[in-house]
């Protein structure tokens, strides 16, 4: 086997990754059908995959898919703008920084799912509290991003503009936000993946039977159901990949000119 | 030239006066006391650590004198000079990728320059470098000479009196680095601005100046202000084979030496000491 070789080409990718899941599926649906692994509510992949199919066909089901797309997108846009913002700001100046850091130090262990229940307590019922979060959990990669890409602006950049009589404060919007854009980006980018898992898990956790997680709840109160709590497992796990496919998609057209940046 | 017919202000002269600057313990410059006369070229050649860019930085006003002050045009400078443009040494880092090159020389225009005249004068200043036809390029996607023509290019669209380069031509290649010699002279001409170069490359202090200040290590005097009276235009070859050209070049590679005295001191010492 070859372990170092040429890029290989778009194409041979997708079909490669396809043949994996394929693959990986094919095993699965062997082991259980030789009875080489026995128990009950195993997901038989064929079965899973038919549960599927059944589910797209469901208008309820895809009103919980967008529940959760909603509710991810808040979240995701809530902690975009505090991450950013905020995270920009502690790059760019010290004060900030040293204003700021002890605390996100201290915040940032807490897990998401675990202040949930607080939220509903806080706020309420509804889509809010899910929302917020998923935007707690979003909020440090996207900080710690835009941080870091305020401060690593390149000084050459800087002191550019400044013998162009930009102001200060048209370093900080004309300069420094530009240039920190494309790592801002790939800190949501990042953030985007993970909550998508969050919000399925606060939906679950939090559970008043909405959202895909929602949904997952209260199928696995059946044990009759578990093929259905499998697909819409399934049906999350391909909606990360979307995601992410769209974010990559869309930092290729944005940020194309990250090429040009300095070594 | 009779395409370039904007109005432009006279050149700028500069006077440095007892400059200093020391980080904390550290004296870079001991004493720094020269003028730079409007409308000509005035080259700082001096040793690496010389502090060559500190000085460029206190010009530009991008950092202050310990002691001392720097004179625009008769005035003390608060600040970076209005009329003073910079070109830095490492175009792919002062140069915005996310720009595209009309973008980039536009960028010191957008304070109260109407959208037709910004139009104008970047298209002007491309020209003027020889980058017609290039403006929807992204710097990164062009050589490192036509990238620095650029950085150029954005200087010169503000119209300065005075245009400050900090080694401009320390990154490209030789054959490179001599047609953007030539094209600076041409533009110094033709536009009637004041030019400082900092550089370490001697042949290049000679063949650009009209002035050279030759600075001494650190903590930097200057060591003598020599005047060059090369005709001009000037060229690469013929310039070069000049008895005064060969002359300086040896004069100022015995200073950064240390291996003679200065001219005007002992006039006849230069020509004694072998290289």
């Amino acid at each position: 086997m070859q372990l170092i070789h040429e890029p290989l080409s778009r194409r041979s990718e997708v079909v490669l990754g396809v043949a994996g899941v394929l693959g990986s599926a094919l095993v699965l649906e062997l082991l259980i059908r030789l009875e080489i692994v026995t128990g009950s509510g195993l997901p038989l992949p064929s079965a899973v995959a038919d549960q599927a199919r059944g589910l797209l066909g469901d208008v309820d089901f895809w009103s919980q898919i967008l529940y959760t797309l909603r509710e991810w997108m808040l979240g995701l846009a809530i902690a975009s703008v505090a991450g950013v913002v905020l995270g920009g700001l502690m790059g760019a100046s010290r004060t900030v920084f040293k204003l700021f850091a002890l605390t996100v130090e201290i915040l940032r262990p807490l897990p998401a799912i675990a202040v949930g229940p607080l939220l509903v307590l806080l706020i309420g019922d509804g889509m809010l509290p899910l929302a917020v979060t998923v935007a707690i959990a979003c909020t440090w990669p996207i900080l710690f991003n835009s941080m870091y890409a305020a401060k690593a602006v390149d000084p050459v950049a800087i002191q550019t503009a400044r013998t162009l009589h930009v102001s200060p404060l048209g370093i900080l919007t004309r300069i420094r936000l530009p240039a920190a854009l494309p790592f801002m980006f790939t800190g949501i980018r990042v953030a985007a993946s993970i909550g998508l898992i969050v919000a399925v898990s606060a939906e679950l956790l939090l559970g008043n039977g909405v959202g895909i997680g929602g949904y997952i709840l209260l199928a696995s109160t059946s044990a009759s159901n578990l093929d259905a709590v499998y697909a819409a497992t399934l049906v999350a796990g391909v909606m990360g990949v979307l995601v992410s496919v769209l974010f990559a998609v869309a930092d290729r057209l944005l940020f194309g000119w990250k090429a040009g940046l300095a070594p | 030239m009779t395409e370039h017919t904007t109005e432009r202000t006279a050149p700028a002269s500069l006077e440095l006066e007892a400059i200093s600057k020391v980080y904390g313990v550290t004296r870079a410059i001991d004493e720094i006391n020269a003028q730079v006369p409007a409308g000509e070229v005035t080259v700082i050649v001096g040793p690496s650590g010389a502090g060559k860019t500190t000085l460029l930085r206190i010009i530009s006003g991008l950092d202050t004198p310990t002691t001392g002050r720097v004179l625009f045009d008769g005035s003390p400078i608060k600040g970076v000079p209005d009329g003073l443009a910079m070109v830095f040494q490492d175009y792919s880092r002062s140069l915005f990728p996310w720009m595209r090159v009309e973008d980039n020389v536009a960028f010191p225009l957008r304070r109260g320059v109407e959208k037709a005249e910004r139009r104008r004068r970047v298209l002007e200043a491309l020209q003027a470098v020889g980058l017609e036809g290039k403006e929807r390029l992204y710097p990164w996607q062009m050589s490192g000479g036509m990238q620095q023509r650029v950085a150029i290019a954005r200087a010169l669209a503000c119209h300065p009196r005075l245009l400050v380069m900090d080694e401009p031509y320390a990154s490209v290649d030789a054959q490179t680095r001599a047609e953007l010699e030539d094209l600076l002279l041409e533009i110094q001409t033709r536009l009637n601005v004041t030019v400082l170069v900092v550089t370490h490359d001697i042949d290049e202090s000679v063949y650009l100046a009209d002035n050279i200040i030759v600075m001494s290590k650190a903590p930097s005097t200057v060591q003598e202000v020599i005047r060059v009276g090369l005709a001009r235009p000037r060229d690469q070859i013929a310039t070069k084979e000049e008895p005064e050209f060969v002359h300086a070049r040896a004069h100022v590679l015995r200073l950064l030496r240390g291996e003679a005295e200065p001219e005007a001191a002992t006039p006849d010492d230069t020509l004694e000491v072998g290289v």
